[in-house]
């Protein structure tokens, strides 16, 4: 029949993840409903649904909490409850009408039949908040590819040629050294100057070294013979989707049927970041800081272009914060033409988000000096000058002075090393937390110009200090801890843990801070000195502080936080209006809610841990 | 009163009148739906099984005008169940006065796709068995019920009828102060209970909406209370 039960077919097919069914299958799910009113107060599941269901909150409110009362979540109008689908979470949660509610009740045996071919849905409901992230952010990955400006460019603007090649009766080790010679990763195999082979260095991994196969058999054994390749004419993106769909990292190039070049994945990848490197050549060649002030003003622009693009979070703070330091090279450099070369070794330190290269357009500046302990009080005064003058510079670029005061500027942070030494062996071993508080943004420390190993030094010291100190670990935990993710959304509401509701959702003190928090103290932890946040995690993977698969989960949730940020902060910069990071639960996608929520839900199970660990 | 004595309703209830039918009528769909007994009105609400009926007609007059189009779904253990759902457009001989197609949404071309009127009353029958039917402005739908049977059957059907207009307006009329008797729309009297506007008026999308609202003013009552409570 024709029109039947439409509006409650629209209604379910506006779910995520019902949005991914047909109508033909939402009607079938539909049919399988059993309508139930439940008045406020009262437990779920309902009188009568003994069986595993879904129940789709129509009108109405539920709320859920632990068996101690600690509420875990709220669900509104078109959220689904899904809690009763697990035999193990029945016992440990109770959900009750905070409101009269029209439930849908949908019995998970009929829903699992009737959406038998769409793996996506059923797994939606099955997966743990882990799994669902990482499914999202493999697909935001893979839209981050096809969304990419590689869409209308052809393969000859990033193929390079000549191609390497070595004839198929020379061995192994003649390949191998040829690939170091010319530091290629990958030789064309030629028999009488046609193309019979590719041999990478993955082949020899695998194929040789591997199997044990003596590296003076000839190439043509281990080279990968049915070899693709492109034409000079091919789009660039098809050329990126071939490559990714059959896992190849090179492919050579013919133009009329003859070899002329090759093209690597990296080639198609990195085109994205020709930008910022655009920029940071113009910095280089900028003479006076009025030009600096133009060139700076390209930034938030570089960052929404780069948002577009569907690069990544961690792609957009690194190229940024490449400017950043480009920026401030280049400002210290006409600082020393004023003020003449330092007096002794020294250099210009960036905290904070730019020493993790996580940095946005237009931050706030974090910057210090160190020096060597032998400079005389008669040439402290150049530090002074000199640190003015760059962050008096940096401000005219767009860097707003640094509330904190922890700037250069500040007799506090330009200091000899030996201060420096102090600085840290106080904040580590005679932690304070309000002191640890306000010098957490010292733990991420990079040089930006001058002598690396001051700091390196420094860093190195303080690194054999933190690793397994309890009690300094203790204090930062502490710390790190005050800041929670949300429980969830409820309705256009950002729903926090005592149950309130807020207008909006804070990405970087909710969602983002507490992730770098929680990096730098696993890094700290097992004597790490990466400052940016992925590659703590990705070097902390494995080790007692942070197993394997709570690292993938939490470069899951933060590069979630961050694609979000981005987006965010983009569409602010479009608008004409100061970037920032506050989001607005109504501009927040339904499916997008879910994964936010999946991300919190990381965040506060590994803040958990940290806490059980104190 | 002597209309609540049990005695009384006994005799002239509904369930002497299935009984009195049930010897009379002859072997049919309508027999079948006879044969089954109608539920005590004491017996506990929560364990009374349902069907929340709508008719769609061209007009108010039972005699002169038509049944359209037929709507109904189960309620069992205080749950609306959509797999009951049943939606039947009638093919009636009359052709349709466009005022009314703007309401019912039923186009002739439609009509003319639809089912016979006793194809439509024998499964109306077959679903209504054993249970009470449940009405918004239980007028219509009885007025035109009976008119139906009589037409296919030759003789009436006893029904046992509850009317979430009936209970809403028991409801207001307690108050003791004035009311709009446009409360009493299904539509406001839905809103007045926080449940979701439906768009769509069809004969199925009506009854399961009338559903919603009983339940929903169930809600509001004791939770023991009986059939008879709100039986017209």
């Amino acid at each position: 029949m024709e029109h039947e039960l439409t509006e409650i077919n629209t209604f379910l097919h506006t779910i995520p993840p019902f949005d991914q069914l047909t109508i033909e299958i939402i009607a079938q799910l539909t049919k399988a409903i059993t309508i139930n009113y439940l008045r406020k107060e009262s437990h779920l599941p309902p009188k009568g649904c003994d069986e595993k269901t879904l129940y789709i909150i129509r009108k109405g409110a539920l709320a859920y909490s632990s068996l101690q009362g600690e509420l875990l979540g709220k669900y509104g109008e078109g959220d689904i409850c899904s809690v009763f689908i697990f035999p193990d979470q029945i016992d440990e949660i109770k959900v009750h009408a905070e409101e009269d509610t029209l439930l849908y009740c949908l019995p998970f045996l009929a829903f699992s039949n009737i959406t038998a071919n769409f793996n996506n849905v059923i797994r939606f409901f099955e997966n743990s908040a882990e799994e669902r992230l990482n499914t999202q952010m493999t697909q935001l990955n893979e839209d981050a590819i096809l969304s990419s400006s590689l869409m209308d460019t052809s393969v000859s603007q990033f193929c390079h040629g000549p191609v390497a090649t070595i004839e198929s009766y020379c061995t192994i080790q003649q390949a191998a050294i040829k690939m170091t010679e010319l530091s290629f990763s990958c030789l064309v195999v030629i028999e009488a100057d046609k193309p019979v082979g590719i041999i990478t260095d993955k082949d020899i991994r695998r194929r040789c070294v591997a199997k044990g196969l003596s590296f003076n058999q000839p190439v043509s054994d281990i080279m990968t013979k049915d070899m693709l390749t492109l034409n000079e004419n091919d789009r660039a993106y098809d050329a990126l989707m071939l490559m990714t769909g059959k896992r190849i990292h090179h492919l050579p190039v013919t133009q009329n049927g003859k070899l002329t070049a090759m093209v690597t994945i990296t080639d198609l990848m990195n085109n994205e970041g020709q930008n910022a490197i655009n920029i940071t050549n113009m910095i280089r060649r900028a003479s006076n800081l009025d030009e600096l002030k133009v060139i700076s003003a390209l930034l938030p622009k570089l960052q929404v272009k780069m948002a577009k693009l569907g690069t990544t979070a961690d792609h957009i703070g690194k190229s940024i914060s490449a400017i950043t330091a480009a920026l401030t090279i280049r400002l210290i450099e006409m600082a020393e033409e004023k003020y003449g070369p330092a007096p002794a070794p020294w250099a210009w330190l960036a905290a904070g988000s730019q020493a993790r290269q996580e940095q946005f357009a237009h931050s706030d500046q974090d910057n210090a000096i160190i020096y060597s302990d032998d400079v005389i009080t008669e040439d402290k005064p150049w530090f002074k000058h000199v640190a003015t003058f760059v962050s008096d510079g940096l401000a005219t670029c767009g860097f707003i002075y640094c509330p904190g005061d922890i700037m250069a500027t500040n007799t506090q942070w330009c200091q000899p090393q030996s201060t420096w030494h102090q600085y840290f062996d106080q904040w580590v071993t005679k932690p304070r937390p309000q002191a640890l508080l306000n010098s957490s943004v010292f733990f991420d420390l990079v040089t930006i110009y001058g002598d690396n190993s001051l700091i390196d030094q420094v860093r190195e010291k303080l690194l054999q200090k933190t690793k397994g100190n309890s009690l300094f670990l203790a204090h930062l935990s502490r710390n790190a801890l005050m800041l929670k993710p949300p429980l969830g959304f409820f309705r256009d509401f950002v729903l926090i843990s005592n149950g309130k509701n807020k207008a909006s959702l804070d990405l970087k003190h909710n969602g983002i801070a507490p992730i770098v928090d929680l990096a730098r103290i696993y890094a700290l932890a097992e004597g790490i000195a990466a400052t940016n946040t992925i590659e703590r995690l990705k070097l902390a993977s494995g080790t007692p502080s942070l197993t394997k698969a709570s690292a993938a989960n939490l470069i899951d949730a933060y590069e979630f936080l961050g694609i979000l940020r981005m987006n965010h902060q983009a569409t602010k910069i479009q608008a004409g209006e100061a970037p920032d990071n506050y989001l607005a639960p109504k501009n927040i996608s339904k499916l997008e809610r879910e994964h936010l929520k999946d991300a919190f839900k990381v965040i506060k199970t590994m803040q958990d841990n940290r806490q059980t660990t104190l | 009163m002597y209309s609540h004595h049990p005695l009384f309703r006994w005799l002239i209830g509904y369930e002497a009148k299935r009984k009195r039918a049930f010897a009379k009528a002859p072997e049919s769909p309508l027999k079948r739906y006879l044969a089954h007994p109608l539920p005590s009105p004491d017996m506990p609400l929560d364990q009374i099984k349902i069907l929340s009926v709508d008719f769609e007609t061209t007009g108010l007059n039972a005699v002169n005008d038509k049944l359209l189009s037929v709507g109904c779904v189960e309620i069992s253990e205080q749950q609306i169940a959509l797999n009951t759902c049943y939606h039947k457009i009638i093919n009636t001989p009359d052709d349709l006065v466009p005022e009314n197609v703007i309401i019912h949404q039923i186009t002739d071309d439609q009509k003319a796709r639809g089912a016979l009127l006793k194809e439509v009353l024998d499964d109306l029958l077959n679903a209504l068995a054993g249970k009470v039917m449940l009405v918004h402005f239980a007028r219509i739908e009885r007025q035109f019920f009976h008119q139906a049977c009589l037409e296919v059957y030759g003789i009436a059907a006893p029904i046992a009828m509850i009317d979430t207009l009936a209970i809403a307006k028991r409801k207001l009329d307690k108050r003791d102060v004035a009311y709009d008797p446009s409360e009493l729309r299904l539509s406001n009297l839905r809103h007045a209970h926080q449940l979701p506007q439906y768009s769509a008026h069809n004969a199925l999308n009506d009854a399961i909406a009338t559903a919603e609202l009983l339940l929903a003013q169930l809600s509001k009552m004791p939770n023991n209370i009986k059939l008879k409570d709100i039986l017209l």
